[in-house]
């Protein structure tokens, strides 16, 4: 009841203002008509008794006031006429308000743009239902490694497990199909029967693959992603019809899986697998596992489960398997990786920046602060109170900072629209990506603190002033005082400090940048053109490569190689089964035994007895070539010779090791001549004897140390389904031509094969793509944070030269020379700097260790980087002073003394 | 300690006014008149309060107000106790009444 009439009446006052007015108005003059009456019946005159009841009532306006301000009606009145003021105060000032509005749009914008990253790819859950119940699985090995799980280890975490609802076993590989509408190189994987079920999704068309589909006699089935669906099959409703070769083999489309469903990321087909039919092996790492965690079970549960389960097979097998412990991470996580430094660094960044920004426009306002005490003044001495200013200045502040924010908002929209286009490839999750509600409340809170914390500030500012001393002051008071110049010293201080941090962090990137591509490589990627030749691959029911598969494969190679050598400026085609550094993390590697005499071994049981002799083995990178791949490369025999005609298949099988190779496993010794058997990864037990010595390669990557690696010829080795077969030409012609010409052969040549051209320039910039990208969005982040902290320094010097024209006037006069004003005012801005400078500098040292992760070449406290920041940074200070100072040598002294 | 008074004298200043009212409607002289005359001048009620009062009285539902011809034919906003007001009276009499004979009975102990 209470409530209602309380809104009711100042509803209707506020609806009606006048009509409350006039009746508050009526009230207090017949109040005054009835009190003057009673001095009249007292015996005053008229005039005087008039005179006493207005004295008793007190000022009448005040009294007015005082009715008119009681009820929330009153509020909200002076909320509205603080906005209509802070719009006419900031209108009057467009520069100002221009400035703060875009530094703020600036700050906030870039935080948010990125804060959209970190949501998709950080916090936001995967989306799947229950995607916090699904995991990672790997072995433990023994030096804490996580390694791929071992066909026989899964099936005894499969089997006896009590903790989970599915587990599954995958590989991901990269596959030519045909079949659709056009030939294709796609990202394949072989999924075991609980795969699905793992993620609990089903699909948009069609069926997953029943327990036992990859056992059924006929065409196996495959299910495609629903981007493949669309490209290659034109979305059709009707699957039966559909089928595709992969490598080769019949398929028959039984599924599209729904437009969301993205694992493994990229995923084009998934095809059945039968663990029990694989290798019973324990140490062949061959499948990635997932899982999904049964409800109400926990993670450190499941993986206690596994761990169990593994102790049991150590226990069982002991030196015949290398799994320590099970592994067990949250599938988001896992797939999360190292990209979290980064994307946390770019996160910090873009908070300094803000920062930044902000302190700019508290800058901006405490100086303005100062320059309206009068105007402040007034109003309190006319009865305002500190909640009334407090308001007045958080409704100014809240204006600028939704203003600024919406702009923000507004140019947050479009980076995230620009954003796929410079993300690193290998970002995961990236296509979730979007301006949701999350990311708009995070740029609302942003606005919001921003708008309150630099309202908060004026307002203090504003309510330390002696009121007195502000009115009585003349135009000197328009200046500002040495109190609030001190506080914007002190805010520029903190700013230059913020920007030193961003620009160290630019500056340790940038370092670590130029130095990765000036790395020497091993060898030359310029002139280097890369065609992908997907020839099918025919694996028999092992997953090995039969000796007549690969007298085929080699055959089409060479009569490829053959023709393309004839084009006009192709100086060499080289045969490789996969690109260093392009294909980084996914080149093949393994142990291999040293025979030297020794009978090779029968099975790989036998090769697994011989491997625990450790003086008898070794590691490294197994790599398909052919003898013109050296010279494409660049890569320079040492000692030795290359592959040669006489390396077909049927003759001894030949090995090119690299020096790191040599250095490591044969030091003092003479290489050549040994005898090597690489594991059984091509089913191939053909002893290797080494003939050749060639240079080192930075084949993980070009922050990787030279490893170790074995050459086998493609005669007598064929690229078997984790390598991606590729010719390489070495040539001077204009790369469009010969692409061109190379693609008309091929297609004669083999129709059906899918084909992709690149230069190996290119495939390596995808691998520096990340770094670039990161390095690209800090330095635009330390370009904008460096022009901030410019304006800044240069707003506080400026206005302090304003504030003391007449002392500068009276030193001209008194005979100071020109040099002694430059001095006088580049000072305090070098000043401001030094100070600044000395705080980041500290508080880099402690900050810039998180980047070390990212770096490459370069300490975290590169005291070259530190030393060019802070001397880029003294140089900005000096030159923004250096304005304000030539104004100040120009004064005319008279004019100067008569500024008052 | 002007606040304190401020605070003494509102607290009461209702109680006055909702007092002055139990008889018949009057008007904000009439009030301010009433209290200064029945406390023997020991209440003086500042003008500016008792306006304010009003409004805030009437918020809370203890007062109703309506504009008539006083007896001199002059146009005046008369104020009357709500039955609400009336049990609020009758609430802050109790109260007054506890809280005085409490000071008195500590008054007397002291004495």
């Amino acid at each position: 009841m209470s409530l209602w009439r309380q809104l009711s009446r100042g509803l209707r006052t506020l609806t009606n203002r006048n009509a409350a007015d006039q009746a508050i108005d009526d009230e207090i003059e017949h109040f005054l008509e009835e009190s003057a009456a009673a001095f009249t019946a007292k015996g005053l005159p008229p005039e005087e008794a008039r005179r006493a009841a207005r004295l008793e009532l007190g000022a009448s306006l005040s009294a007015r006031e005082e009715v008119r301000a009681y009820g929330w009606e009153n509020r909200v009145d002076n909320l509205w006429a603080d906005l209509r003021y802070a719009g006419r105060t900031l209108t009057g000032n467009p520069g100002f308000t221009a400035v703060s509005i875009l530094t703020l749009a600036l700050g906030i914008g870039a935080s948010t743009a990125i804060f959209s990253v970190v949501d998709a790819v950080l916090l936001r859950s995967l989306p799947y239902p229950e995607p916090q119940q699904i995991v990672r699985i790997w072995e433990q090995a023994p030096n804490g490694h996580r390694i791929n799980l071992a066909d026989g280890n899964f099936d005894d975490f499969l089997r006896q497990n009590h903790t989970f609802a599915a587990l599954a076993a995958y590989n991901e590989r990269p596959a030519s199909v045909s079949g659709g509408s056009e030939p294709a190189r796609v990202k394949w994987s072989e999924v075991s029967s609980g795969f699905f079920g793992t993620f609990g999704v089903k699909p948009l068309r069609g069926r997953v693959f029943s327990p036992d589909e990859s056992r059924t006699q006929g065409t196996p089935a495959v299910i495609v992603s629903f981007p493949f669906w669309q490209r290659y099959f034109g979305g059709a409703d009707d699957l039966a019809p559909l089928h595709l070769k992969i490598e080769g083999k019949d398929y028959a489309v039984a599924g599209v899986m729904p437009e969301g469903f993205d694992y493994p990321a990229g995923n084009a087909l998934w095809t059945p697998v039968e663990l029990q039919s694989q290798s019973q092996s324990r140490s062949a790492h061959n499948w990635r596992g997932i899982g999904r965690i049964r409800a109400g079970v926990t993670l450190v549960q499941a993986r206690q489960d596994l761990s169990v389960i593994a102790r049991r097979i150590r226990a069982e097998y002991g030196k015949k398997v290398d799994l320590q412990d099970a592994a067990v991470l949250p599938l988001g996580k896992a797939l999360v990786g190292d990209v979290q430094t980064a994307l946390l660094t770019l996160l910090g960044a873009v908070g300094l920046l803000l920062l930044v920004a902000c302190a700019n426009v508290a800058g901006l306002l405490v100086a303005r602060g100062a320059a309206r005490r009068k105007e402040l003044a007034l109003r309190v001495a006319l009865g305002a109170g500190r909640g009334r200013l407090l308001q007045q200045f958080l409704v100014e502040s809240l204006a600028l900072s939704l203003a600024g924010g919406t702009l923000g908002v507004l140019l947050a929209a479009w980076a995230v629209r620009l954003l796929p286009a410079i993300l690193p490839a290998n970002l995961p999750r990236q296509q979730g990506i979007v301006m949701n509600t999350g990311v708009l409340l995070f740029a609302l809170a942003a606005t919001f603190a921003v708008g309150a914390a630099l309202g908060a500030l004026a307002a203090w500012r504003a309510g330390r002033g002696n009121v007195q001393q502000a009115l009585a002051s003349g135009s000197r008071a328009y200046t500002g005082t040495g109190a609030s110049q001190r506080l914007r010293g002190v805010v520029v201080t903190g700013e230059i400090a913020a920007t030193l941090v961003i620009l160290i962090a630019a500056g340790l990137l940038g370092r670590s940048f130029l130095r990765l591509v000036s790395t020497s490589p091993g060898f030359h990627a310029g002139n280097l053109i890369t065609m992908q030749f997907s020839v099918p691959i025919e694996t028999e029911q092992n997953g090995a490569l039969g000796p007549d598969a690969v007298a085929r494969q080699a055959r089409l190679l060479e009569r490829v190689s053959a023709r393309l050598q004839a084009l006009p400026g192709v100086e060499s085609v080289g045969v490789s089964g996969a690109m260093p550094v392009a294909e980084g993390d996914n080149l093949a590697e393994g142990g291999f035994l040293i025979l030297n005499g020794r009978k090779p071994p029968a099975d790989f049981e036998e090769f697994q007895r011989m491997g625990q002799n450790s003086g008898q083995t070794g590691h490294a990178l197994y790599a398909v070539a052919g003898e013109e791949y050296f010279r494409a490369m660049g890569i320079p025999l040492v000692r030795g010779r290359m592959f040669a005609a006489q390396d077909q298949a049927d003759a001894q099988h030949v090995a090119v090791i690299s020096e790191a190779l040599a250095r490591q496993r044969w030091p003092g010794q003479d290489p050549l001549g040994q005898v090597l058997e690489f594991g059984n990864m091509d089913g191939n037990l053909k002893p290797l004897t080494v003939v050749g010595l060639v240079g080192d390669v930075r084949a993980r990557g070009l922050d990787a140390p030279p490893g170790p690696v074995v050459y086998v010829n493609y005669r007598q080795r064929g690229m078997n389904l984790n390598s991606t077969p590729t010719l390489l030409l070495r040539t001077a012609a204009p790369v469009k031509e010969v692409v061109q010409q190379a693609r008309a052969i091929v297609q004669e040549m083999a129709p059906d094969v899918p084909l992709k051209f690149s230069t190996f320039e290119e495939q390596m910039s995808g691998w520096l793509a990340d770094r670039r990208f990161l390095l690209l969005l800090v330095g635009l982040f330390a370009a904008a944070a460096l022009s901030l902290a410019a304006i800044g320094i240069y707003g506080v010097v400026a206005f302090s030269v304003a504030r003391r024209t007449q002392e500068i006037g009276i030193r001209v006069a008194m005979g100071a020379r020109r040099g002694d004003i430059l001095r006088l005012v580049v000072g305090e801005g070098a000043r401001l700097a030094m100070l600044g400078a000395a705080i980041g500098i500290a508080a880099s040292l402690l900050i810039t260790r998180l980047l070390t992760t990212l770096l490459f070449g370069i300490s975290s406290t590169d005291p070259v980087t530190f030393a060019g920041v802070a001397l880029l940074l003294g140089l900005v200070a000096v030159l923004a002073s250096y304005l304000p100072a030539r104004r100040a040598m120009r004064l005319d002294p008279n004019s100067a003394l008569r500024y008052e | 300690m002007d606040e304190q008074n401020t605070d003494l004298i509102q607290g009461t200043l209702d109680m006055l006014i909702l007092k002055s009212l139990d008889l018949e409607p009057m008007h904000g002289f009439g009030i301010a008149r009433r209290i200064e005359q029945v406390s023997r001048g020991v209440f003086k009620v500042n003008p500016g309060s008792l306006l304010t009062a009003f409004q805030r009285l009437e918020r809370m539902g203890w007062l109703d107000s309506e504009w008539r011809q006083t007896e001199n034919a002059r146009k005046a906003k008369f104020y009357r106790l709500t039955q609400t007001g009336r049990k609020q009276l009758g609430v802050e009499t109790a109260n007054w009444n506890r809280r005085a004979s409490a000071i008195a009975r500590l008054l007397k102990a002291e004495g």
